[in-house]
């Protein structure tokens, strides 16, 4: 009796250690926010396989549960521990997102996977905190030493290799994610504002060239579906093409949820197949027709909930390292969140880029969490510094 | 590091505002096009009702077809015009036949089917079936179209059908027409639209984006209600009698351009036959070819005009049974008089010529109506001109002349014209005749032989005549008799509700007129005897001829009669424009319509000789 109340003690005293300065809010919304994700990927994919109306939500039941799991194991890293692998992280990314490039172009398709048995893996999706944990790791050694305009440099040719290979997968909206993550490590870091003025320069005058420019001179870097999913949110009513119809169709179902929604029953664009990629790219339209104006909004309150505590956490962060790692996943899940209820809504040009812990996707889901936990342990290490102080 | 949270929140807000655009204002909107997405109407003709004779012999029915049809929410953008266009080419058609016509439908009813091709071949049938892949969007479906078993007969009076005019196509939707359907467009057909219409039936059901019917499947239906049959009170063989009596006629005269006939019965207005030459084909509308359609717009010889009912023409000598009336009822000639009626006579100054300048000597009024005496009716016209009040139009107008008869098919009858006071002074030429602004003793004394301005329709003279026939009725002439269903049960009757006005016309006074027209055509001097005069006693004919004279020089037929004379069942009036006299060319017409209604042998009617 007695060694088993010392051993319940002893395990309640690790219970509390663990839970320690733990970010509540951040945890309950990103739990609210995977729970309610599996529920609308079950409602809107019931009569997409007759055969099986279960299929989707199973798997992302899954890949959910499989995530928590995720969670809690990150949040036993220690990030400075691990920062002397920095390079070996990188190049297990650039490696791996190859592999994908190289079996794809040789299947003579495109693909985003790696097959691992039974399970498929995106190695592109986890490689957005991988590329951060990178950057940060770079960025805190060589600040003191380095000229800002050499490290400013630095960080984008790293963030330009794993963009481009993953751009020519092609995946465009994860690359874009790179390139936010890149931009919010060194804006935390407080490069210069110019850094940032040029970079946007840049961005222009490319996607002019290629949108526009490089087309009409017939020369054409992106393939035609590209440049409509990317130019059909601009003028979708007289867009005939596949993008302009999926734009068309979203706004549809957004706009005929309303105030109040149709509820799950009665969300005739989503459960009818009207709306294209209704469980991944488009699943916050599912959530506006069924929920109306007011889930849409309590959803889009939800992810303001999770940014501004991951934005709190990266104040408190303890070190430097943990601050630009908390900063890169902040940005991850800001740039992601905006860029696909964007894109759903019509004002963002179609991109592939999922909405984290909603979207059907075992690679995402597993990131988005991950990327939860990491943040947690940063908050917790954070707290407990302050509070040692 | 504040301003990285701010940019957060700030594009968040964005999207809230965006959202509230996008769901609460533009809800409505977008609730409209999701449904337009999921929601199929799926359309059961109904057959229109049929048309029958007083027998129950067919005029018109419905007959079961399949149509080449659009959906137009499936031929959108360039991928839809790019099909009808291919359509239309492989069809022989203009490339832009079908795209004009599903664009108009698309406004009016986005969701139905449009009809390409009606009553498509069976070659077309297969070609469109074989080719559903290279087609999207068009098929073939169920429809009804009208046949007319008897070709053109009663052409004018039924009318024909055909879609919504856009002008009125408020009205049908008010009255719960979806705005494709085929209506009735004239004749009995618009009349009776609301019996006749058949009511499709509609199925809604939702569809997924492949267009399968899923879910709930069926969310609304109406089951579709076919139209009513009507019965009208046309005799069939009267009507064929009328309508060969009239072509025969017209063509044997070489110089007419047409002619129409009327016969009521005069006891209750029923109409047994109407009809007008030339005719057409009243299936032109539905199935005829673009140039068929057009010659019958625009044929000078106006084969659409119904002569019967809107055909306007001098009165002429079938007035002076109504003069005769005016005369006897204001008791400015009595009964027995004789009056002196040579071949001309000077009124103020101006001497009016009778017909050949004929002398008949002194004449009573039967007397005077069996020879058709211009004189004695001009000597009548006088003493209306000098007595009170208007005489001659007050009993025109009695007689249901200057306006319309209110038969059943209102749209398209004309009022004739009763000339008077007020008419001349709104059409004369006050600059260059301004004494003819007023009323002046010339103008009663033409009148009184239905000439200067006096214009009737044929249907108008059948209901004159018919009032004298029955004893002083003015009847409302009818066609339909009434709504029956499938085992011929009435459901509706639709004479009763006629009206009739009493002429006021003493018996006595009707009984000289009767007589007069009895002579007419069975005296020994009777302008119609040589055509009428054969007939057994038990089918006797009363009638008068006229000959009007027109702008056109050649004096237009006119004859109205009613028989058997003692019991009248029948009346009958004619007009064979540019026919010459009325009883060489109107009266056969008339005699063999009666001998068709009657039942007596046609070949018992003479062929006329006899001038006016």
């Amino acid at each position: 009796m007695a060694t088993l109340e010392r051993r319940s003690a002893h395990r309640d005293s690790r219970v509390r250690e663990a839970l320690a300065g733990l970010d509540w809010w951040l945890l309950g919304a990103a739990l609210v926010a995977s729970g309610f994700g599996v529920y609308v990927v079950r409602a809107a994919t019931e009569s997409d396989i007759p055969s099986d109306p279960g299929f989707f939500f199973t798997r992302q039941l899954a890949f959910t549960l499989v995530g928590l799991l995720c969670l809690v194991l990150v949040m036993r890293l220690d990030l400075d521990r691990i920062s002397r692998y920095a390079w070996t992280i990188y190049a297990i990314l650039i490696a791996s997102v190859g592999v994908v490039l190289v079996l794809g172009s040789s299947a003579r398709g495109s693909t985003r996977w790696i097959e691992l048995g039974p399970a498929r893996l995106q190695p592109s999706e986890l490689g957005k905190v991988a590329l951060a944990f990178v950057l940060a790791v770079v960025v805190v050694e060589r600040l003191p030493a380095m000229e800002p305009g050499r490290l400013s440099l630095m960080v984008a040719g790293l963030t330009a290799i794993p963009a481009a290979i993953v751009f020519l997968q092609p995946d465009l909206g994860t690359s874009l994610v790179y390139m936010a993550i890149a931009l919010a490590v060194l804006w935390v870091a407080g490069q210069p504002i110019t850094h940032f003025a040029l970079f946007i320069t840049i961005v222009v005058v490319l996607a002019t060239l290629v949108l526009y420019l490089l087309p009409a001179a017939g020369v054409n870097v992106l393939r035609p579906y590209q440049v409509d999913r990317l130019t059909s949110f601009v003028d979708s009513g007289s867009d005939r093409s596949q993008a302009g119809y999926q734009l068309e169709q979203s706004k549809t179902a957004i706009g005929s949820g309303g105030a109040f929604g149709k509820g799950p029953g009665g969300a005739t664009q989503t459960i009818n197949d009207f709306l294209p990629e209704h469980h991944t790219d488009f699943v916050f339209a599912v959530v506006a027709e069924m929920f109306g104006f007011l889930g849409a909004g309590l959803l889009i309150g939800i992810y303001l909930l999770i940014i501004w505590r991951a934005v709190g956490i990266m104040r408190i962060a303890a070190t430097q390292l943990e601050r630009l790692m908390a900063a890169g996943l902040a940005a991850m899940l800001a740039f992601e969140v905006f860029v696909n209820i964007g894109m759903n809504v019509g004002i963002m040009p179609i991109t592939g880029i999922p909405l984290p812990f909603m979207s059907y996707g075992g690679s995402h889901t597993l990131t988005n969490l991950v990327a939860v936990g990491i943040l947690l342990r940063i908050g917790q290490r954070g707290r407990s510094v302050i509070g040692t102080h | 590091m504040a301003s990285f949270g701010a940019l957060a929140i700030l594009l968040l807000v964005v999207l809230l505002v965006r959202l509230w655009f996008l769901q609460v204002i533009g809800g409505p909107g977008y609730q409209e096009r999701a449904d337009a997405n999921r929601l199929r109407t799926i359309v059961t003709e109904a057959p229109r009702g049929a048309i029958t004779d007083r027998f129950g012999a067919p005029l018109v029915t419905s007959r079961e077809v399949l149509n080449v049809v659009a959906q137009p929410q499936d031929l959108t953008g360039p991928e839809g015009h790019r099909t009808l266009v291919h359509l239309a080419r492989s069809l022989g058609h203009p490339p832009g036949y079908f795209v004009a016509k599903v664009d108009k439908a698309r406004k009016a009813t986005p969701f139905e089917a449009v009809v390409l091709e009606e009553d498509a071949s069976p070659a077309l049938q297969a070609y469109v079936e074989e080719r559903r892949a290279q087609l999207p969007g068009i098929g073939l479906e169920a429809a009804y179209t009208r046949e007319y078993p008897n070709g053109t007969t009663a052409a004018h009076l039924l009318g024909y059908v055909g879609p919504i005019p856009v002008e009125h196509l408020r009205a049908f939707r008010d009255l719960g027409y979806r705005g494709n359907e085929t209506v009735g467009r004239a004749g009995i057909e618009a009349e009776y639209e609301s019996y006749l219409r058949g009511i499709a039936g509609r199925q809604q059901v939702e569809v997924n984006a492949s267009g399968e019917i899923v879910g709930r499947g069926i969310i609304s239906q109406t089951q579709p209600r076919p139209g009513q049959t009507l019965r009208l009170s046309i005799e069939l063989p009267v009507q064929k009698a009328l309508e060969k009596a009239l072509a025969e006629e017209v063509a044997a005269s070489g110089t007419s351009t047409g002619g129409a006939g009327v016969a009521l019965d005069p006891r209750t207005g029923a109409v047994l036959a109407m009809a007008s030459v030339p005719t057409y084909s009243p299936d032109v509308f539905e199935s005829g070819t673009p140039r068929e359609v057009r010659r019958v717009l625009t044929s000078p010889a106006r084969p659409l005009l119904d002569r019967a009912i809107a055909g306007e023409y001098p009165a002429a000598s079938t007035f002076k049974a109504i003069t005769a009336a005016a005369a006897l009822a204001t008791g400015l000639y009595k009964p027995g008089e004789g009056i002196n009626s040579p071949g001309s006579l000077v009124f103020y100054k101006t001497r009016f010529h009778g017909f050949n300048n004929e002398d008949h000597g002194v004449l009573t009024m039967p007397e005077a109506l069996e020879v058709s005496s211009d004189t004695f009716f001009y000597t009548m016209g006088d003493r209306t001109y000098r007595t009170r009040g208007w005489p001659l139009q007050d009993w025109a107008r009695k007689f249901g002349l200057g306006r319309a008869t209110g038969i059943d098919v209102a749209e398209g009858e004309s009022a004739g014209l009763v000339p008077d006071l007020a008419y001349k002074r709104r059409t004369c030429d006050r600059a260059v005749d301004p004494i003819n602004c007023s009323w002046r003793p010339g103008d009663s004394i033409n009148m009184s032989i239905g000439q200067g301005n006096v214009l009737v329709t044929p249907l108008q003279m059948a209901v004159a005549y018919a009032a004298i026939a029955n004893g002083g009725k003015v009847v409302t002439p009818t066609l339909g008799r009434a709504v029956v269903d499938a085992d011929g049960r009435v459901l509706r009757d639709l004479v009763s509700a006629r009206a009739t006005r009493s002429l006021g016309l003493p018996q006595k006074d009707l009984d000289v007129i009767r007589s007069g027209l009895l002579r007419a055509a069975n005296g020994n001097g009777g302008t119609s005897t040589p055509v009428f005069g054969a007939l057994p006693a038990r089918f006797r004919v009363a009638g008068k001829t006229g000959t009007a004279e027109n702008p056109s020089k050649i004096d237009h037929a006119w004859y109205v009669g009613y028989a058997p004379a003692n019991d009248p069942k029948i009346v009958v009036a004619v007009v064979i424009e540019r026919g010459g006299q009325g009883a060489n060319a109107a009266a056969p017409a008339v005699c063999r319509t009666m001998a068709a209604a009657l039942g007596f042998s046609a070949g018992r009617c003479g062929t006329g000789a006899k001038v006016n």
